[in-house]
């Protein structure tokens, strides 16, 4: 029951998020503090000024509901307590059906506060309508820079190799040149010595043989070393950072915006893979958050595509599409990695094998390991991230602990590790902890099977 | 194999021209000097210089290095909208229920992101507590078979459903008759549709509509005699776990008789030897079948003489004089046994003959059983097959006769009627005939209209197996073809729903509203929870009245058995490759049927050995005027005079498409054809020669006569005993293992030491090390098994569930010819040989003869024997690898790295159990596969367990003790903060066993159960001394029999020392 508690906080946690956000997204120039105030902390989940989302939209409220019929007072009414407002009032009644949602009640709301946020409301510009436009399409720069695509480096490969190749003309339509001049200079002054290509640079090269020895020395020793480097470095998943349908920015979601990690990877605490969110997890916040005039929009209007949402309608297609990701960390198939037995079980935080997600702007890559040591907290570590080594390096340093009563499982390893004190002493001796590997970290057979 | 086979290099050779003559021993033809060959003008002109041609070399080498750093881009689709039950990596089990028609287990299965992989039993709700069999196991891959149909077909053309309902909703309402045959409809919903269906037709005394239910395999002959003894056409329960002595006249009841799955778990309860009380096992049958193999007392009868055994015991227990044949002996002490045990005491026939099944009912009266093993009123409502109204049935459609519609659901009459082929014929006379049926097999491919069903993992079903249990199946995925269940056809059909397409609701409704009229207090979800419930019973009042017994079966000169094998069964999976490379449990024989003879009788005219070169001796059996032609295969313990061929062969005759692996392979993949272009199929089909009395009878008289050639034949194991060593397989009986301290019936194995005197002592092999010792005994886990000989049945079910769980590759018939089965777990089979005792111990030691000691007695006694790998502490493999793929954890497993294995093989060879096996192909891609191995289809890789690496060619590979479930049993404790429980890690065969004979478990944990086993007395190790020091236990067989050669070795020898 525990952990259901804990989702719920959890979701209580998103709902304020989601509030949050909100009072990002609507810029004020001037209102009466309390209104703004008290608009951000009642409404804003659901309602907008300008535009209708779960709830209609603000902006001239009373004036509608006063052209429209309604009872002196009934929107008041309708504020604190809707169900006895749609029972006085036929208006009111009829604004009822707007949505099947319904609408909280807020009786501790007093005639002057409502009119107060409704004031705010009514001095908000509409970006619609143009004036406002510039205070929508104020991005901050993040936002500017996730949505330029990444750059296309095939276009500028193929510059270079052109002008390569007109380089190598230009150079052998010079040689050339010369040779026809020195050519046409020998036979001018009648020396009758004509050496090819191949026997001039043969010359050449005897004559600076230690140079041109040296030179080769250091060309083959340099292959081997690359030609070694490059090996090794097959399937080196470090600084990877493929495109992605959605360039998706981590740094305003869990950085900005604060948003839990576990919040979207969701499965991370109970299976073998964190998993990428599945639409309906964004379509909670996005529902409302449609960026409308923002750069990202084109971005958000992606999720509605997946999570068949009908933005104007308000409500969902029923047509699906998943979107299709480039996975960024890649193991190969023969190894079993879990991700719950390190975040539940090791007690991880999510950065200290992805790095500062708060901070990654552009879309995810596998960090260097030189960025994972920067971690507060991380072992230091030297291979490169997602090899072989760089798990195993990590499972010799890291402690485990068992024996203090936290976990019965370890608790009961450790009374039996008790029985053999020569071992148990062996194990603390080095560094006067039980590592992941004393207790098996490093066998084959724990991620290979 | 013929070795004498000549085989020319061309046409050439063949016509012996000159100048093949002239060149015939030159190596190299037209030999040329090197100065003639440099002095070839013509040779720089060549377009491709030798330079240019290692320059084009060493620039593709360079390429294709530099494209295979390139790593490809994975994909990863999370769902659009999460199923809320899905977690993406760990998997769900639903609890369903299993039925085909004739196996019935209640299941649990184990799905990973929809896709359902594994099943096993379910042993916390349902009557069968856990009871599977190899069918059960492997029905999940048969979901993924690309043969299944996809959409319905119309005179063999695909349609939609529309078309089909409409055009036999018009053929019924046109028809004059109408008939359903069905296989044994137990789903209460279906035959509350059926009587719906009947009603609508049958107003007004009409009787238009006609249900017949039709078995390949029958047991109406109990029924009709039930009917005959008590008044009712009943098949009671039976309880075998209440049974002291039970008598078994030719019942496969372990493997293929009636319910297995439920009498499999109580005959393993009544086995343990520790218990208060042992079962003792009389066995009296033709065919050395899995039930006889584990029986005390075994005895062989040729099928026309089960009358005469029931006689001569009905007599003989009320004391009266009776005359016995040849199996007196093994008769007068069942008798004994019975005048003992009184009504604790249950019999059994297996034959279908009414007369055979009255005298077993009259005996079991005499007994008193009825009331106490044998529950007339919580009957079994499995197989009512009604013989004579198919067979009515079958002679009227043959003779063209037929019904307008004739509806034909759940079975396969072309393929399983004695008259089969006369019945196709008639079949398509019929105006409008419709096949309720997954595939376009025997009996689909001659109907009009083809509806094919959903598989049983798809699908709502609901169960009535026995009066008192109610059960029903639910889908464990969306159907993944244009399928509909057979339920909601009925319905449709009936103008009683509409479909509902892909997601319907229609049959899942229908199974509601019919558990709330059958149970109107009962909670539906509370029942899709456990799949099963209790329903009242109403005690029956019925009273045995002793009947005439007639026209008892006739003996003959040579008789012929058909039987069903454990694998194959009724031949309707016949296309599962997994149940086709399962060996049979007696036999070990993989891909085919056979004709079983003991082998003293072949002597001198058939081979009584076979290996890859040599196969079997081919013979024709002729059975009223039918003959087939198949390879004589040795089988110990086959009565003399008796011949026994298995049922569920020859599936496919015509080539119909009921799945690759049905058919022969050749050599280097691709099917086999015969002569007209057809292709091949395994074995072949008898039910053809079944005599038709009252009811289908499975034993005829019989003419065997030589035919020519040999069969190369796929047999895993081709030895046959264990030629007495003790180290392997241990046995005694009852009366020592009760009697006796543990050094008379499983010593210790004693090497010579020095003391520190200098003088020559005995001390135990676990004093000797060469090594030392790996931690794994104080700290930390370590997992152990311990396997009990006594009541491991050999059934197979082990097997076919650790194929599942761990990927294993199946490699067809020509790979098992050679050796290279890739079963993880294998399951030995040791006949004991006149020299031995009993299995394994020496009947003299003085004489023994190895020799002799190689031929199995004429009615051997056998032993199953389960091997994996023993994960050995001091393991030979891992200190012969020299790379280090093989190596020990500390929890005791011999892990296996298969990414570091380079394929030397030494491990192989110094494994003293011989459970390793090594890739020799790449299975999922190599095209001589194609046909056999599931994984390499699009829909048959979904069965493959995602948790299990798929091992690539040239890597070993070995039972790995279900490492992946250790882990995640761990992990669960971890994440809990709790200890692991005992008994909560289960391997796959651990798991499947239905007579729980495999525990698995924490040794470490001085509690557990494995512990416990594995200090027993029982308690001995295979090869102990060997000194690899095993986390494999066996428990000492132990065998309820009276053996007094055995008392002599184990008793007074050892009074001697």
């Amino acid at each position: 029951m525990e952990i259901s508690n804990i989702q719920s906080l959890k979701r209580i946690k998103s709902l304020a998020f989601a509030s949050l956000i909100f009072s990002f997204a609507v810029f004020s120039n001037f209102a009466s503090a309390q209104g703004e105030g008290l608009f951000k902390a009642k409404c804003a989940t659901c309602h907008m000024p300008h535009k209708n989302s779960t709830g209609p939209k603000l902006a001239g409220v009373r004036a509608k509901w006063a052209a429209g019929g309604a009872k002196d007072g009934s929107i008041y009414q309708w504020v604190n307590n809707w169900q006895t407002a749609a029972a006085n009032d036929p208006y009111a009644a009829e604004v009822s059906k707007w949505s099947p949602t319904a609408m909280s009640a807020f009786p501790d709301l007093k005639k002057e506060d409502i009119d107060a946020i409704l004031d705010w409301v009514d001095a908000q510009p509409d970006p619609a309508a143009g004036g406002g436009a510039t205070a929508g399409g104020g991005a901050t720069g993040a936002e500017g820079a996730l949505s330029a695509e990444p750059v296309e480096e095939e276009s500028n490969t193929w510059i270079w190799l052109i002008m390569g190749v007109i380089f190598v003309v230009i150079i052998m339509a010079v040689g050339g040149v010369r040779r026809q001049l020195k050519i046409a200079t020998s036979e001018e002054e009648g020396e009758a010595e004509k050496m090819t290509y191949g026997e001039e640079l043969r010359a050449l090269a005897w004559k600076y043989r230690l140079q041109v020895g040296l030179a080769t020395l250091v060309v083959v020793i340099s292959i081997i070393v690359a030609l070694f480097q490059s090996l090794y470095s097959i399937n080196i998943m470090e600084g990877y950072q493929p495109s992605q349908p959605i360039a998706f920015p981590h740094s305003q979601h869990a950085g900005i915006n604060g948003i839990d990690c576990k919040y979207c990877h969701n499965t991370v605490t109970k299976s073998k893979s964190a998993s990428i969110p599945s639409v309906n997890v964004c379509m909670n916040c996005h529902k409302q958050i449609d960026g409308a005039g923002k750069p990202f929009e084109g971005q958000i209007k992606k999720i509605y595509a997946a999570a068949g949402w009908d933005k104007e309608g308000m409500k969902y297609t029923g047509k699906t599409k998943p979107i299709v990701w480039n996975k960024v960390h890649v193991l190969p198939e023969h190894v079993y990695f879990n991700h719950s037995q390190h975040v539940v079980v090791g007690g991880l935080d999510c950065k200290q094998c992805h790095g500062d997600m708060t901070q990654q702007v552009e879309t995810v890559k596998v960090q260097p390991v030189e960025e994972l040591n920067k971690i507060e907290g991380n072992i230091k570590l030297t291979r490169k991230t997602l090899t072989m080594g760089w798990c195993i390096e990590c499972h010799g340093k890291k402690d485990v602990a068992i024996g203090n009563g936290k976990n019965a499982y370890y608790d009961e390893i450790h009374r039996r590790l008790k029985k053999d004190p020569k071992l148990y002493a062996q194990y603390l001796n080095d560094d006067g902890k039980v590592t992941v590997n004393e207790l098996g970290g490093w066998e084959c057979a724990k991620c290979h099977y | 194999m013929e070795m004498s086979k000549k085989y020319w290099k061309g046409i050439d050779e063949l016509k012996q021209t000159p100048e093949f003559i002239k060149h015939k021993d030159q190596e190299f033809p037209n030999q040329q000097s090197v100065e003639d060959f440099l002095a070839d003008e013509n040779l720089a002109e060549s377009s491709t210089a030798r330079r240019d041609f290692l320059k084009f070399l060493g620039f593709s080498v360079a390429a294709a290095t530099l494209a295979a750093c390139e790593a490809p881009v994975t994909k990863v689709v999370p769902y659009a909208v999460k199923p809320e039950n899905v977690t993406p990596g760990m998997p769900t089990w639903y609890a369903s229920t299993y039925y085909d028609g004739s196996s019935y287990a209640s299941i649990m299965v184990k799905t990973r992101e929809g896709r359902p992989i594994f099943i096993k039993g379910n042993k916390d709700f349902g009557f069968t507590k856990g009871g599977t069999n190899p069918q059960i196991i492997a029905s999940v891959l048969g979901l993924y078979d690309s043969a299944r149909l996809t959409q319905p077909l119309y005179k063999g053309s695909k349609t939609t459903w529309g078309a089909v309902d409409d055009g036999i909703k018009e053929a019924l309402k046109n028809a004059g008759k109408v008939t359903l045959l069905s296989n044994t409809v137990i789903s209460p919903s279906i035959k509350r549709a059926i009587a719906e269906m009947a009603a609508q037709f049958n107003g007004e005394g009409e009787s238009k509509f006609e249900h017949i239910q039709y078995d390949a395999i029958s047991y109406a002959g109990m029924r009709e005699a039930n009917l005959l003894n008590f008044g009712a056409r009943i098949i009671p329960s039976y309880d075998f776990s209440k049974a002291k002595t039970i008598v078994s006249v030719g019942a496969d009841f372990l493997s293929t008789w009636l319910l297995p799955t439920e009498f499999a778990v109580q005959y393993g309860a009544t086995r343990n030897p520790e218990g208060e009380w042992m079962s003792k096992h009389f066995q009296f049958e033709s065919v050395l079948s899995v039930t006889g193999s584990n029986a005390d007392v075994r005895s062989m009868i040729k099928p026309s003489e089960e009358a005469a055994v029931l006689a001569y015991m009905i007599k003989a227990v009320q004391g009266k004089a009776a005359t016995g044949g040849s199996w007196k002996a093994a008769a007068d002490k069942a008798v004994a046994a019975l005048k003992k045990s009184k009504k604790s005491s249950l019999v059994v026939a297996g034959s279908n003959h009414i007369g055979v099944q009255q005298l077993a009912n009259e005996l079991n009266n005499i007994l008193g059983a009825y009331g106490s093993t044998i529950d007339l009123s919580n009957t079994i409502e499995l197989h009512q097959s009604e013989d004579a109204k198919a067979l009515k049935l079958a002679a009227n459609v043959a003779a063209g006769k037929g019904p307008d519609v004739l509806i034909m659901m759940g079975v396969n009459p072309v393929y399983s009627l004695p008259n089969g082929a006369a019945f196709a014929k008639g079949l398509k006379s019929i105006k409008t005939s419709v096949a309720i049926s997954s595939f376009e097999d025997e009996t689909a491919s001659n109907c009009t209209y083809v509806c094919p069903d959903h598989h049983q993992l798809e699908n709502w079903t609901d169960h009535q197996a026995k009066a008192g249990e109610y059960a029903i199946g639910q889908p464990t995925i969306r159907p993944l073809h244009n399928t509909a269940s057979a339920l909601e056809s009925l319905l449709v059909w009936n103008g009683a729903a509409n479909r509902g397409g892909q997601d319907s609701a229609v049959a899942y409704d229908y199974i509601k509203a019919t558990f709330a009229a059958m149970n109107p207090t009962g909670d539906f979800n509370y029942l899709t929870h456990n799949s099963c419930t209790t329903l009242p019973v109403v005690p029956a009042v019925l009273t045995f009245t002793a009947a005439a017994v007639k026209d008892l079966p006739k003996s003959a000169d040579t008789e012929v058995v058909f039987y069903q094998k454990a694998a194959i069964g009724n031949g309707q999976f016949a296309n599962n490759p997994w149940l086709q490379e399962m060996p049979d449990p007696v036999t070990k024989v993989t891909w085919d049927n056979y004709i079983t003879m003991n082998p003293v009788e072949m002597e001198g005219k058939y081979a009584t050995t076979y290996d890859q070169e040599h196969g079997l001796n081919l013979a024709t059996v002729t059975v009223n005027g039918k003959s087939v032609t198949l390879p004589v295969y040795p089988l110990p313990g086959q009565a003399p005079k008796t011949i026994g061929i298995a049922l569920g062969y020859g599936r496919g005759a015509n080539g119909e498409n009921i799945g690759k692996a049905a058919f022969q392979t050749k050599e280097y993949g691709g099917h086999a054809q015969t002569e007209d272009g057809k292709l091949t199929p395994i074995g072949a089909n008898v039910f053809g020669m079944l005599s038709t009395g009252a009811t289908l009878l499975y034993s005829a008289a019989a003419k065997v006569t030589d035919a020519n050639g040999t069969y190369p034949i796929a047999a895993t194991q081709i030895h046959h005993t264990v030629m007495g060593r003790d180290s392997i397989v241990r046995e005694t009986t009852l009366s020592i293992f009760k009697e006796r301290e543990k050094d008379a019936y499983n010593e210790a194995h004693k090497l010579q030491k020095l003391d520190k005197h200098g003088k020559h002592v005995e001390a135990p092999v676990s004093e000797f090390d060469l090594w030392a010792a790996h931690p794994v005994e104080k700290i930390g886990h370590r997992w152990g098994i311990s396997i009990d000989l006594s009541s491991c049945i050999g059934c197979g079910s082990c097997l076919i569930a650790c194929q599942s769980e761990n990927n294993v590759p199946v490699v067809g018939k020509d790979e098992v010819r050679r050796g290279r089965e890739m079963h993880w777990l294998r399951i030995d089979r040791y006949f004991a040989s006149d020299e031995e005792a009993a299995v394994g111990t020496k009947a003299d030691k003085e004489t023994f003869s190895y020799d002799a000691a190689e031929i199995p007695a004429l009615n051997p006694s056998v032993v199953h024997m389960p091997l994996m790998c023993h994960h050995c502490n001091h393991a030979p493999c891992e200190t012969v690898c020299p790379v280090a793929a093989t190596t020990h954890s500390n929890e005791g497993l011999n892990q296996m790295a298969y990414n570091r294995c380079i394929g030397t093989r030494y491990c192989a060879n110094n494994c003293p159990y011989k459970v390793r096996r090594f890739n020799w192909f790449n299975y999922p891609s190599y095209k001589k596969f194609t046909e056999v191995n599931p994984a390499q289809d699009d829909l048959g890789r979904m069965v493959l367990n995602p948790d299990v690496t798929v091992r690539t060619r040239g890597v070993m590979e070995k039972c790995s003790l279900c490492v992946q479930r250790i882990q995640a049993t761990k992990l669960v404790a971890k994440k809990e903060a709790r200890v692991i429980a005992d008994g909560e890690f289960a391997t796959a065969c651990s798991d499947a066993c239905p007579t729980n004979a495999i525990v698995v478990g924490d040794w470490n944990d001085l509690k557990s159960m494995i512990r416990e086993k594995s200090e027993g007395v029982r308690a001995y190790q295979a090869l102990e001394e060997v000194g690899v020091k095993p986390n494999v236990w066996y428990q000492v067989k132990v065998r309820n029999e009276d053996n007094s050669l055995l008392d002599h070795i184990q008793v007074a020898e050892q009074a001697h020392h």
